[in-house]
């Protein structure tokens, strides 16, 4: 079979776990071309920070993805701090520092998984999702809730830790301290896995830097990229010790191994935090109008360099916010490893970036085959919608 | 008598009754311990221990509304799954069980019938492709090539590891061969590899992990079967069901010396036996990941395919040096 | 590192002969920690009524009115509140128990229930009077 055919891959797609959608050009088992459509999952949520006060804006924006949340917490939250001019207490940068390598532990664990699963290795997803639990019940223990953690805030952190939960938390983190290696070894050794990864998804070096990849994506094509150490928050950079993980491989096995390096290296970080916590507040007090001014926000999340810009203009909500989610990023570099992979590759190499669609998402204005591009405001959209299920014989 | 003893063959062992009630079983013994493997639990509510589970899956598949794609070659499309179960069905009645001794030949019992056992078994993987093509849907095409080229992989390995143990034993005839183990035991860990190779053959054959190559579901969305549903959809998957029992039984028969001592002790080699090749399938497919099918193409002919004629050459040279 | 066929298969094997790790959620129940945020619970004595946590409310799933106005023999004003919480909106974040003024207790505080779902959506409006 010489002759191309389009295979379309999503909006729905057992790959993909939010709707997106792929239209590769296949010649058998080989992809010609690759390409992308966003626009199934937009909602709205720059705009609905607009219309909502700061306070409402923390938990808004918290939500903007169920996997990071704590990251987008902390990015809105250190960018109003900077525009108010205030600054957490030692305590209060501590454990803000705690829950974001805390969030990254359950992220990667979660991701090491899904990569099982694409994989068709049921058993390795399995497994690391039962230990994840291990990190989600200390989640749920610090900040009374499995996901949305709800930990940041202005002027600091909402919980303080007494002494019996960082004796859990080290317990915990001991536990899974001792159980990652078996992950990161399984990953290298067991044949069919290491058939799967090692040499899928090449991301050269130069490539990476070209394409703009962000996160363990690109430091395991050996760039030594990570927000905490090229522009330090959060305590990083002089109260907190941090080394970075790269690795040279550029394939989806090295993405494994940076990815598992890294939580080896977040529970590094997580007991120097718990072993030296500073005393005091955790929290200082924020006014409720911010001063106008803008500024941009950075955080390194699981998946990547996140950036948060945010405008005030001197009242209780802000003028405008926009959010630069990692995935954005990673997406020009997943088309280039797709084009000449195999079909068989296509969902561990979209899923090696760790792919967050809406957090990424934005408005799409649908260019029409049969000519035009139309903008339709809301009104003709929701007309449109009632008419589309009314000729299909549903009840608006 | 004898009448009524072919009747029970047909109908109840190790015919169609036994069969749907037995496969239904392994089908839940694999699935408990593909969970137990995984630290799960696996079925568990319906009947005890979810014992039920299989049977009230296929019954909920049943009822479900059966669609028919409508660019797909419909009649193609409807004959298919029975044509398919039908084969595997007749595969059943082929496994030397106690009706019949090596003394006499009959319509399930004759020389050659391991090969026709054989091509029985694989009769489903050509509907499988047949489904794929029918269906007329992208997914499902590529689910049918992949069918194919996982057959031209996995068969010549799998008709080679067969032929150590019935050179071996000097006939092609099931119930024979498993005779002579059962006469000389001493000679089944000779034919070990092949063994080996065939149990590889047997779970690329069923469709499983890490063979599973054609529904591959994060791949193709269900592969062959995607645009299956209901009534059809259930009789595949009874259809696996039934085949990895009848696989099982073929190669318990070929290499581990078959179900001895008529009706009832026979009866419970069978379960065992088979149990025993489910488990190894089942830890299988507990431990690997999903290959490539390149990575199986290459893999079948540069290792099982050798190690099965290495072990053919092996049985050769025991048998010319033994008396 | 070198490869190892079946690399698992020990590992595998021994999770055969131990508990699974499944809890049999509606059967067993695995305790939540304490301070968990779960619904929102106003107690009308103790509310002053400022409206703070009506208006920090990022789902807005608070309503906060006047029920009666009492002048007590003193010459204070003494009124009374009653809230509407709507469950199905909430999205258990918590702030209204942060910024609640109420002293010395707040008047709406997160207890620890978390089993939300229910069949009608009208059971999910809950009124505090
Ligand atoms: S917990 Fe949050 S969402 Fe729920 S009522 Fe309180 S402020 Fe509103
Ligand atoms: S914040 Fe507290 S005191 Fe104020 S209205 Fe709400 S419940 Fe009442």
């Amino acid at each position: 079979m010489s002759e191309t055919f389009v295979l379309p891959v999503g909006p729905q797609h057992p790959a993909l776990k939010e709707p997106t959608s792929f239209r590769f050009k296949v010649d058998g088992e080989y992809i010609v071309d690759a390409d992308l459509r966003l626009g199934y999952n937009h909602r709205g949520m720059e705009k609905g920070c607009e219309a909502r006060t700061y306070v409402q804006d923390i938990y808004l924006l918290e939500r903007v993805c169920g996997i990071c949340s704590n990251a987008h917490m902390t990015c809105f939250a250190q960018g109003v701090e900077r525009l108010m001019g205030i600054e957490p207490p030692p305590r209060g940068v501590f454990i803000r520092c705690l829950m974001g390598e805390l969030e990254r532990i359950h992220s990667h664990l979660l991701w090491l998984g899904v990569a099982g699963h694409e994989i068709g290795f049921d058993t390795f997803f399995m497994y690391t999702w039962r230990d994840r639990e291990v990190v989600m019940d200390l989640l749920e223990m610090v900040s009374g809730n499995r996901v949305n953690y709800g930990m940041q805030t202005f002027g600091g952190v909402r919980r303080d830790l007494d002494g019996m939960q960082i004796k859990t938390l080290l317990e915990g983190i001991a536990a899974l301290k001792a159980r990652t290696p078996y992950y990161l070894n399984l990953g290298a050794t067991e044949p069919t896995m290491v058939a799967r990864i090692a040499g899928v998804g090449k991301l050269p070096r130069e490539k990476a830097i070209e394409l703009t990849a962000a996160g363990p994506t690109t430091r395991a094509s050996g760039v030594d990229f990570d927000v905490r150490k090229d522009d330090p928050y959060a305590g990083f950079g002089d109260l907190i010790p941090f080394t970075i993980v790269t690795d040279n491989g550029c394939d989806v096995l090295a993405r494994v191994v940076v990815r598992a390096k890294e939580m080896m290296a977040s529970y590094d970080i997580m007991e120097f935090i718990l072993r030296n916590l500073p005393a005091g507040e955790v929290r200082t007090k924020a006014p409720r109008k911010v001063p106008e001014g803008e500024t941009v926000s950075r955080v390194e999340a699981q998946r990547g360099e996140l950036i948060h810009y945010i405008r005030a203009n001197g009242t209780d909500k802000p003028d405008r916010v926009k959010v630069r989610a990692p995935t954005l990023a990673n997406w020009p570099s997943t088309l280039y490893m797709l084009r000449g992979a195999y079909l068989a590759d296509i969902p561990i190499i979209m899923a090696a970036i760790d792919p967050c669609l809406s957090c990424t998402d934005r408005m799409a204005v649908i260019s029409d085959v049969r000519g035009g591009e139309k903008v339709w405001d809301w009104e003709t959209l929701r007309q449109y919608g009632i008419e589309f299920h009314r000729r299909r014989g549903i009840r608006p | 008598m004898d009448l009524l003893k072919v009747a029970l063959y047909l109908l109840v062992y190790p015919g169609l009754l036994f069969l749907f009630v037995y496969s239904t079983f392994v089908e839940w013994v694999d699935r408990k311990l593909y969970a137990r493997f995984q630290h799960r639990r696996g079925p568990l509510y319906t009947g005890r221990a979810g014992l039920l589970q299989p049977i009230a899956d296929f019954v909920k598949l049943m009822a479900k509304e059966d669609i028919v794609p409508s660019s797909a070659d419909k009649p193609l499309f409807n004959a298919v799954p029975v044509l398919a179960l039908a084969a595997v069905l007749t595969s059943g009645l082929l496994l030397p069980v106690w009706h019949f001794t090596t003394g006499i030949v009959s319509a399930t019992s004759f020389p050659g019938d391991i090969i026709v056992m054989a091509y029985l078994l694989s009769l489903p993987t050509f509907a499988y492709f047949l489904a794929g093509w029918a269906s007329a849907s992208m997914y499902a095409s590529i689910g049918a090539v992949r069918v194919l080229t996982l057959l031209f992989s996995y068969e010549v390995p799998m008709f080679l590891a067969i032929l150590s143990p019935a050179v071996m034993a000097g006939s092609w005839r099931m119930a024979e061969i498993a005779r002579f183990y059962q006469l000389h035991p001493g000679y089944l860990p000779v034919n070990i590899i092949a063994f080996a190779v065939a149990i590889l053959a047997l779970q690329a054959k069923l469709e499983r992990l890490p063979f599973d190559i054609p529904e591959a579901e994060t791949e193709l969305v269900g592969g062959t079967f995607t645009e299956y549903s209901g009534r059809k959809l259930a009789l595949f998957r009874l259809l696996t069901d039934v085949q990895m029992v009848t696989g099982a039984g073929f190669l318990a028969t070929l290499f581990l010396a078959g179900f001895p001592g008529g009706l009832v002790p026979g009866f419970l080699w069978f379960i065992a036996k088979t149990l025993f090749i489910v488990l190894i399938l089942s830890a299988i497919r507990a431990v690997t990941a999903r290959i490539r099918i390149d990575q199986m193409v290459n893999f079948s002919w540069s290792y099982l395919a050798p190690a099965a004629l290495l072990q053919l050459v092996a049985v050769i040279i025991v048998k010319g040096y033994l008396p | 590192m070198s490869l190892r066929l079946g690399a698992m298969l020990p590992e595998v094997f021994r999770h055969l002969f131990k508990r699974p790790a499944t809890v049999l959620y509606p059967f067993e129940k695995n305790t939540v920690p304490a301070r968990l945020r779960g619904r929102p619970v106003m107690d009308p004595d103790k509310c002053i009524g400022c409206r703070m946590c009506e208006r920090d409310c990022p789902a807005e799933a608070i309503e906060v009115t006047q029920e009666s106005e009492t002048r007590t023999d003193d010459g204070k004003v003494k009124r009374r509140f009653s809230m509407v919480v709507y469950v199905d909106r909430c999205a258990h974040c918590g702030q209204c128990e942060e910024i609640c003024p109420a002293k010395p207790d707040k008047a709406i505080k997160l207890n620890e229930f978390f089993e939300e779902a229910a069949f009608d959506r009208g059971a999910l409006k809950i009124v505090y009077k």
